[in-house]
């Protein structure tokens, strides 16, 4: 039994990465409307910024906090100079704009900084935490904590201010919303830069465990965006939810089914993934859009 | 009518290369209720759209003296004129009172204070909406989509209202009812009234002055008196008034 807690506690470590990418996907998909294929570079982009911060001797806890804050000025400029000029275009060309912008800040960071891998030190120590025969590093405490309080925070921003309703109908009908006086840019501009602050605190949760490279976000974004589909793209609870069961499925299914071993283990949270789109199509947490008409 | 609250003169509005409206001269007075009659395709939806700002125009367009045709539609909306779209527009997934707190963020500064007054009010223009505030907007029915729709376009506290065929896809008996409080918002809340609807009796009852619309173009208008015997309004909806027959419209 506590084996299994300990696999389970195992599997956080990486579950905790795509939870936190898939809510930078729901926070952007609710703020705007619009799935961002690009969301897992720009964390990895908000990464190295950290890393330059650090490097150059400014400490870690200040460090993030100017990440957050250029990573969501990046965002917004984002949207005001690229994804802006699509404004109308329909969804296909928002969707072919974010895998460009996945490629572009792909290539424009292997430039930089090129591929190899570096060493992110975990902002929360190397210690073990133990606790009644069990154990977790204290950057899966971190990232816990971390993760519940960016929940926290979207979620109030989301359901208790005015910049989140506008938000939610500029992202829902953003015909009426310009009839009731909301800009429709100003609000996608807000939108984006909210996703890539996440998306920050996710490169910070990610890094110390994937080591930052340019290609660091590619697999988990796919896992993330699978963890949107389990647990509901349009609820910020179940892409987290999502997104952590996929890294405890992942881990469980590595130690205990027999052949598949490490590499493989992979094909379990797809296969749970799949099984719960059969179920339910919207997701654990998903809210079907009921409209009387 | 130089001191009308809107005026408009040779409006002309267009969907790329399709001129839908050839010149619209048009005006309202403070406190008016003016209804806007026409077959399908006269043109109405869109000369509602084009005094929101939210369709190209040429031609000249003033609220209240100021000329807006340089406008985007939010800062129209903020100015002050309101519009209940085709269709309603409600957003679904949001509950009835965030709808309407979403109308009271547009309202002009210096009215922002009395946003709790107003959104009582309109629960009290409209109760089943108190009944439903916690709802999913999504989940209520046509006429309840209805009233949410003008009770969160009056949270903005407009001086003029737009609304774009009240009656479509609702009960007689609901349309009824709707009207009645339509011609009590004017008091109310102070506002004027544009209305597009295609039930003439209805809106004729409730209405100052008509103007019929049809193929773009202003075929009749004046006191709703003058067209109570239904003559001017058939034949404007037949094609027979002067301007172009029906046929001809988008």
């Amino acid at each position: 039994m506590t084996e299994l807690l300990q696999q389970v506690l195992d599997g956080l470590s990486t579950g905790l990465v795509y939870g936190m990418l898939a809510l930078a996907l729901s926070v952007i998909f609710q703020g705007t409307g619009m799935l961002n294929f690009s969301q897992g570079e720009m964390a990895t982009l908000s990464a190295y910024v950290t890393l330059v911060l650090t490097q150059a001797g400014v400490g870690f806890w200040v460090a993030l906090p100017l990440t957050v804050a250029l990573s969501a000025g990046g965002g917004a400029l984002i949207e005001r100079v690229l994804v802006r000029r699509l404004e109308g275009a329909g969804e296909l060309s928002l969707l072919t704009l974010s895998v460009a912008l996945l490629l572009g800040l792909n290539a424009l960071m292997s430039i930089i900084w090129t591929t190899d891998p570096r060493t992110f030190p975990s902002p929360f120590g190397k210690g073990l935490i133990e606790f009644a025969g069990l154990h977790m590093t204290v950057q899966q405490a971190g990232s816990l904590i971390t993760l519940l309080a960016v929940m926290a925070a979207t979620a109030l921003l989301f359901n208790r201010t005015s910049v989140g309703l506008r938000l939610r109908a500029v992202a829902q009908n953003p015909a009426s919303a310009t009839l009731l006086g909301q800009h429709q840019g100003l609000w996608l501009m807000v939108g984006w830069a909210v996703a890539a602050a996440v998306g920050a605190f996710a490169a910070v949760v990610a890094a110390p465990v994937l080591t930052l490279s340019p290609g660091m976000m590619a697999f988990p974004l796919l896992l993330a965006l699978a963890a949107g589909t389990l647990g509901g793209l349009s609820s910020r609870v179940g892409a987290v939810v999502g997104g952590v069961l996929i890294g405890i499925a992942d881990n469980l299914a590595s130690r205990y089914v027999p052949g598949l071993g490490r590499d493989l283990a992979i094909v379990a949270p797809f296969a749970l993934t799949a099984l719960v789109v059969m179920l339910r199509p919207a997701g654990l947490f998903g809210k079907t859009r009921t409209v009387r008409v | 009518m130089s001191t009308g609250l809107l005026e408009t003169r040779r409006l002309v509005a267009r969907y790329g290369s399709v001129e839908v409206l050839h010149g619209i001269d048009l005006s309202i007075s403070p406190g008016e209720i003016v209804v806007l009659l026409g077959p399908n395709g006269a043109g109405k939806t869109t000369l509602l759209r084009a005094i929101s700002r939210v369709v190209a125009t040429r031609g000249a367009i003033t609220l209240a003296g100021v000329s807006i045709g340089g406008w985007s539609g939010a800062r129209t909306a903020r100015a002050g004129i309101g519009h209940v779209p085709e269709g309603r527009g409600t957003f679904p997934d949001l509950t009835v009172e965030e709808n309407l707190r979403l109308g009271g963020l547009a309202r002009p500064k210096g009215r922002r204070s009395t946003t709790r007054e107003d959104l009582a009010q309109v629960y009290a223009t409209f109760p089943v909406l108190a009944d439903m505030r916690r709802r999913a907007a999504g989940l209520l029915s046509g006429g309840q989509q209805q009233m949410l729709a003008i009770g969160r376009a009056l949270m903005a506290r407009p001086q003029l209202l737009l609304i774009d065929e009240p009656s479509l896809g609702l009960a007689p008996m609901v349309t009824q009812q709707l009207f009645e409080v339509l011609a009590g918002i004017r008091g109310e809340w102070s506002t004027s009234l544009l209305l597009a609807e295609q039930n003439a009796r209805l809106s004729l009852r409730i209405a100052d002055r008509a103007v019929v619309l049809a193929g773009g173009r202003v075929t009749a208008a004046g006191p709703t008196a003058d067209f109570r015997d239904g003559d001017v309004i058939r034949r404007a909806y037949l094609g027979e008034a002067a301007g172009d027959p029906v046929e001809d419209e988008k």
